[in-house]
């Protein structure tokens, strides 16, 4: 009943395109992350399904309903600002019912909703008091409280955690998460922590320049990014990318790409697609954590000095120079390292990621 | 979690009608670093030219307005036991008192500047041959001398005693010590004596007085400037006081004045009027203005093109359009509702005047209560009236729920601030009502002053304006106090 | 659940016609349309009140530059300026005290420009950058003494300035003006100069300017705009003010005083002319002014 379809969807500012044809659907009782940089579309998205901004063009659905141009209280929709947009004036229980005295609900059932919500938020006792004096994580709770006791299909929530300090927007995340699993609303969330999208989701959509790159369950979008731009985007360190020189064997041989004096055999599936790239050359792409560091000499592997080593506890993250591109590799803490050491670094085949030059797009077979 | 920042400007690039230019509190004022007294010394001096100025022509004008209103400077006359200023205050007559003048001395003056004004006489000091041939010298009254010698500029230098008249006409003429009646003789000139006059003493004449219809007071001296003498020489009046008394005199007089009544009454009608619609149609303008249009700064312009125009010019605006052959008469002839000029502005058509003066004022103030309205609702962050969007609140729900309650501090100092300006309402009541027909408070003011040039009975007026302000500008402070007590609960 | 207010409910699962079909375009355009309602009813709304503002002015002007038969005639002609002609206008001017009166105007309100200027500057500043003891109470103190009225504070001024034998001058009058802006001016200007961060002072200091260094290259320049608003805000208050200069003046008469004063016995077209000179500066000056408006007026409700 509330599955949210978004065809074709544009919206301009001015010259500028902030969202350009965005296609999705989010699937009912789905917990979806809308996750980009700043300025890439992702909130104008949000707000054209909550008919706070309308999209220029294209259609959106909530439950098969056409909602484009509707104002968002025909909408059936709830939402959680970024701001929290707690009403100053009104104690906690006026903000938790406004929606509801809005929607024209009587007393005995706003005041039994707003109890419950306030109940899963744990802010019972905070109902009578006003805002003003609340710190940002009570806010953050009434604003929360407010959006369920909608009891709406459909949940937005605009990078709710953002005004949070760390602890306790990692507390909150947990809890947020499994607050949300319960209330069964189909949620579209939308943040710039790519650490966010991972933990939360159970599908994430990544956005960039108003183009939506990748939709996918989090593993997929960490392990088979859909391109350059969602590789280095997801994940921390960021991917890393090295330029890599085709060579096709003129024979119909398998096609490998040489990086600096390293040799690299792509999987046999690839090789058609290797083959159409135009130009000869290829980006590699390997995250940090999926290189092996040896300390002696080895074949195939790349003989590196390490400038930089940042110890983070759980692991070193070591800084240094493959075939002219600076590169980061974690490695686990027991492995002995210093800066200025001289490293053997080897790609495993299968962690290897090919990337079309001129498209930027990721190769699978 | 103590320092959680609200980010409530959060991603709003186009948030404020203002663009670039500076707001309010932007930068927090810090505490001078430097230590020593020096630094510490710098902010007084500098708003030391403020505090002085303002002091100057703010604090003590209106302390000495204060002081017209209600202070009498001359309300009374003191009765002392000796024709001088150092007698001892024996009796205090009120200003009108009936005197029977008992007698009369003269007194030196002291200050001469203002003797002109004054009931005085001249002393002569004289010196000449007495009769055993001695050279003698002493004063006496101007008139046993008859003058013969002038200087250039008129001053009497010389002349002759005068005979004397009448009983012990050949007496001779006492010389006095000092130019006092009671002093002591010092020599006696013949009658026809020439004498040089060395000096001249210009003494007031005091008068020995006494309440008229009240015997049983003590008599007493008072300087003639007070005193208003009868033609009959031996009565007269308290003319005026010598000293200055606190009194009620001058603020009934402004509460018996015959325009009293209709000034407040007209004052308060025009505020009634007024400022409902004014607040109405300021809003609606301030909604306008926050719907951020495109040519918003035209229409912004437009709005607050009244804000900067005098109250003269606005009532010469309106005078334009009501009067006999004006803008209104040429239109509802044009559209046939009218066969020839209608007269809006007369004595006979007093409502008409009013409605005039409420146009003309909802014209030219609505501007100021806009531009406080409108900083009010920028001040509201966008998301929090999204949200309200959101959860199902329609436009004007928004307004009710949202917006006015959150503009409940701007509209409590635009209240105060139209009110004291209301209670200043002048030059459109004397452009459209003449500034007899239909007066105001304001007007009875400058009336008092320009016209009946009772600065006293004027300042009353303007205290008792400055009193109404004070006790609105209190009253809506406790109003809207109460309403947010009551929007706590 | 709690509204289900569906403009074109489908079942769920049932397919919706594709986006380019007459019917959802139509429909999606419908809704815009009704979208724009509230839109096209704020532009009417705003046409209406700019127009209420706006003709009671052009007819006053078309009356400023018209002849004076025109200015008499009934009914009006509604077609502005016609016959455009210069004689009301010379009429006004060549009318006794005039000319008189307008140079009084302007140096009354250059004069309480440059005197509240100056003092004010001084005071804002302090305001905004130092917190010192008695800061609010200063703050407080200008506050309370702008919402004074003018009225009361005139007829102890004029008798103070007839003591002093200042009766009857444009200064003394320009001495009142000054106490009547000066407290707007000393917070508008705190408000511009609390609007310039105090780091880039002290950054300035850092790199080795003196503080009067610092002030003259770094704040200066940023402040000059908002600080000349207030100045034209100043000009614009005493070239209006007329109570005050009614009754502090007789025989130099500043404009406003002067059109007052002779409004029972003067014409028409000299109301009108007069009506004219009054509202031009403020006409131009609010084109400047209009930015900081809500820095004058938006800080009060703080």
């Amino acid at each position: 009943m509330s599955e949210i379809r978004i065809e074709s969807v544009n919206k301009s500012f001015g010259d500028k395109l902030a969202v350009n044809d965005a296609n999705l659907t989010i699937h009912e009782q789905e917990f979806l992350v809308l996750v980009g940089p700043s300025g890439c579309g992702k909130t104008t998205l949000l707000r054209a399904i909550a008919g706070l901004g309308m999209a220029d063009s294209g259609r959106i659905t909530i439950g098969g309903r056409d909602v484009t141009y509707l104002p968002p209280r025909q909408r059936n929709i709830s939402m959680v600002f970024q701001s929290y947009a707690i009403f100053p004036h009104m104690t906690v229980r006026d903000n938790i019912g406004f929606g509801l005295k809005m929607n024209g609900v009587d007393t005995t059932e706003i005041s039994r909703r707003v109890n419950d919500a306030a109940e899963l938020l744990h802010i019972e006792e905070l109902l009578d008091r006003r805002p003003a004096a609340m710190s940002g994580g009570q806010r953050q709770r009434v604003a929360v409280a407010r959006a369920l006791a909608m009891q709406a299909e459909v949940l937005l929530m605009d990078e709710p955690l953002s005004n949070l300090d760390a602890l306790l927007r990692l507390e909150m995340r947990a809890e947020l998460k499994k607050l949300l699993a319960e209330v069964n609303a189909t949620t579209v969330y939308v943040t710039h922590d790519q650490i966010e999208a991972l933990s939360m989701g159970d599908r994430v959509a990544v956005m960039k320049d108003g183009v939506i790159q990748q939709v996918a369950d989090p593993t997929t979008v960490y392990d088979r990014p859909a391109n350059k731009f969602v590789g280095s985007f997801i994940g921390n360190p960021p991917m890393n990318f090295v330029d890599g020189a085709l060579e096709r064997s003129p024979g119909g041989g398998p096609v490998t790409v040489k990086v600096g004096e390293v040799s690299l055999s792509p999987d046999p599936s690839l090789d058609s697609a290797l083959r159409t790239i135009d130009g000869d050359r290829v980006i590699v792409g390997i995250r940090a954590e999926n290189m092996e560091a040896l300390p002696d000499a080895n074949d195939g592997a790349f003989a590196v000095d390490v400038s930089v080593v940042e110890p983070l506890g759980s692991q070193n993250l070591l800084t240094m120079d493959v075939a002219g591109h600076r590169m980061k590799i974690s490695t686990h803490p027991s492995f002995p390292v210093e800066a200025g050491q001289r490293l053997w670094i080897r790609f495993p085949g299968d962690k290897i990621r090919w990337v079309d030059p001129n498209t930027e797009a990721m190769m699978y077979g | 979690m103590a320092n959680n920042n609200e980010g409530d400007s959060g991603e709003d690039p186009n948030r404020g009608m203002t663009g670039g230019t500076p707001t309010a509190g932007d930068a927090e004022p810090i505490q001078a670093h430097k230590p020593g007294w020096r630094s510490r010394m710098v902010p007084y001096f500098l708003i030391a030219p403020a505090l002085i100025y303002l002091a100057m022509f703010f604090a003590y004008p209106m302390f000495q307005g204060l002081m017209l209103a209600i202070f009498d400077d001359d309300a009374a006359l003191v009765l002392v036991d000796e024709p001088s200023l150092d007698g001892d205050e024996i009796e205090r007559l009120t200003q009108g008192t009936r005197l029977n003048i008992l007698g009369r001395q003269g007194n030196l003056l002291t200050d001469q500047s203002d003797a002109t004004d004054l009931l005085t006489e001249q002393w002569f000091l004289v010196s000449g041959e007495a009769a055993d041939g001695s050279e003698v010298s002493g004063w006496t009254f101007e008139a046993r001398v008859r003058v013969r010698d002038e200087a250039a500029d008129g001053t009497p230098v010389g002349g002759t005693i005068r005979p004397r008249l009448g009983a012990g006409a050949d007496e001779a003429t006492p010389l006095l010590a000092e130019p006092n009646e009671t002093s002591d003789t010092v020599a006696e000139l013949e009658q026809r004596a020439p004498v040089s006059i060395d000096d001249i003493a210009i003494l007031e004449v005091w008068f020995q007085v006494q309440a008229a219809e009240d015997p049983s007071t003590a008599s007493g001296w008072a300087p003639s400037r007070f005193v208003e003498v009868f033609d009959d020489e031996e009565s007269g009046r308290v003319d005026e006081g010598s000293v200055g008394e606190f009194t009620t005199g001058f603020i009934s007089k402004m509460f018996n004045d015959s325009f009293f009544s209709d000034a407040w009454q007209t004052t308060l009608l025009l505020m009634v009027l007024i400022l409902p619609l004014q607040f109405v149609l300021a809003m609606l303008m301030a909604l306008v203005i926050d719907a951020r249009l495109k040519l918003g700064s035209g229409f912004l312009y437009v709005f607050t093109l009244p804000m900067g125009m005098s109250d003269l010019a606005v009532g010469i605006l309106f005078f334009s359009i009501f009067t006999g052959n004006g803008l209104l008469n040429s239109i509802l002839e044009a559209f046939g509702i009218l066969d020839g000029p209608k007269t809006f502005l007369s004595a006979d058509t007093i409502p008409w005047i009013i409605f005039a003066i409420v146009l003309a004022e909802l014209w030219r103030a609505t501007s100021i209560v806009m531009v406080i309205i409108v900083s009010g609702l920028q001040a509201i962050p966008r998301e929090t009236l999204e949200a309200a969007e959101l959860f199902g609140a329609g436009y004007w729900q928004r307004v009710r729920h949202i917006m006015l309650p959150l503009l409940l501090p701007s509209i409590q100092v635009a209240l105060i601030l139209r009110t004291i300006l209301a209670f200043q309402v002048f030059a459109v009541v004397i452009a459209l009502g003449g500034g007899d027909i239909v007066t105001v408070l304001a007007n009875e003011t400058f009336r008092q002053y320009f016209e009946f040039r009772n600065n006293n009975v004027a300042s009353a007026y303007a205290l008792f304006i400055l009193l109404l302000s004070m006790a609105s500008a209190f009253f809506y402070l406790r109003a809207v106090r109460a309403q947010t007590e009551v929007a706590k609960t | 659940m709690t509204k289900t207010n569906g403009m074109s409910a489908s079942a769920a699962g049932q397919e919706l016609p594709p986006l380019d079909s007459p019917e959802v375009v139509a429909l999606h355009s419908k809704m815009k349309r009704r979208n724009r309602r509230g839109r096209v009813f704020t532009y009417v709304s705003a046409v209406v009140i700019a127009l209420w503002i706006l003709v009671p002015i052009f007819f006053v002007f078309s009356m400023a530059f018209t002849t004076e038969d025109t200015v008499r005639s009934y009914p009006k002609n509604f077609l502005p300026f016609v016959p455009f002609s210069t004689e009301t206008m010379s009429f006004f001017l060549s009318s006794e005290g005039v000319l008189r009166g307008l140079a009084n105007s302007v140096i009354v309100a250059v004069i309480t420009l440059v005197l509240s200027t100056v003092i004010a500057v001084p005071a804002g500043y302090a305001v905004a950058r130092y917190l010192f003891p008695g800061r609010d109470l200063f703050r407080l103190a200008v506050l309370a003494v702008r919402a004074f009225p003018i009225v009361v504070l005139s007829i102890p001024l004029a008798v103070l300035f007839l003591r002093a034998g200042l009766f009857d001058s444009v200064f003394s009058l320009a001495l009142m003006h000054t106490a009547l802006a000066l407290p707007t001016t000393i917070l508008v200007v705190s408000s511009v100069f609390a609007s310039v961060p105090y780091e880039l002072e002290e950054a300035g200091q850092v790199f080795g300017a003196t503080p009067l260094q610092s002030f003259r290259y770094i704040v200066a320049p940023m402040v000059l705009p908002g600080i000349a608003a207030s100045g034209l805000f100043t000009f614009v208050l005493s070239w209006n003010e007329v109570f005050a200069a009614s009754v502090l003046t007789l025989e130099n008469r500043t404009l406003p005083a002067l059109v007052l004063t002779s409004l029972s016995n003067s014409s028409d077209a000299f109301q009108f002319a007069g009506g004219f000179f009054l509202m031009v500066p403020s006409i131009i000056f609010m084109f400047f002014i209009r930015k900081y408006l809500f820095n004058m007026w938006g800080q009060v409700s703080k």
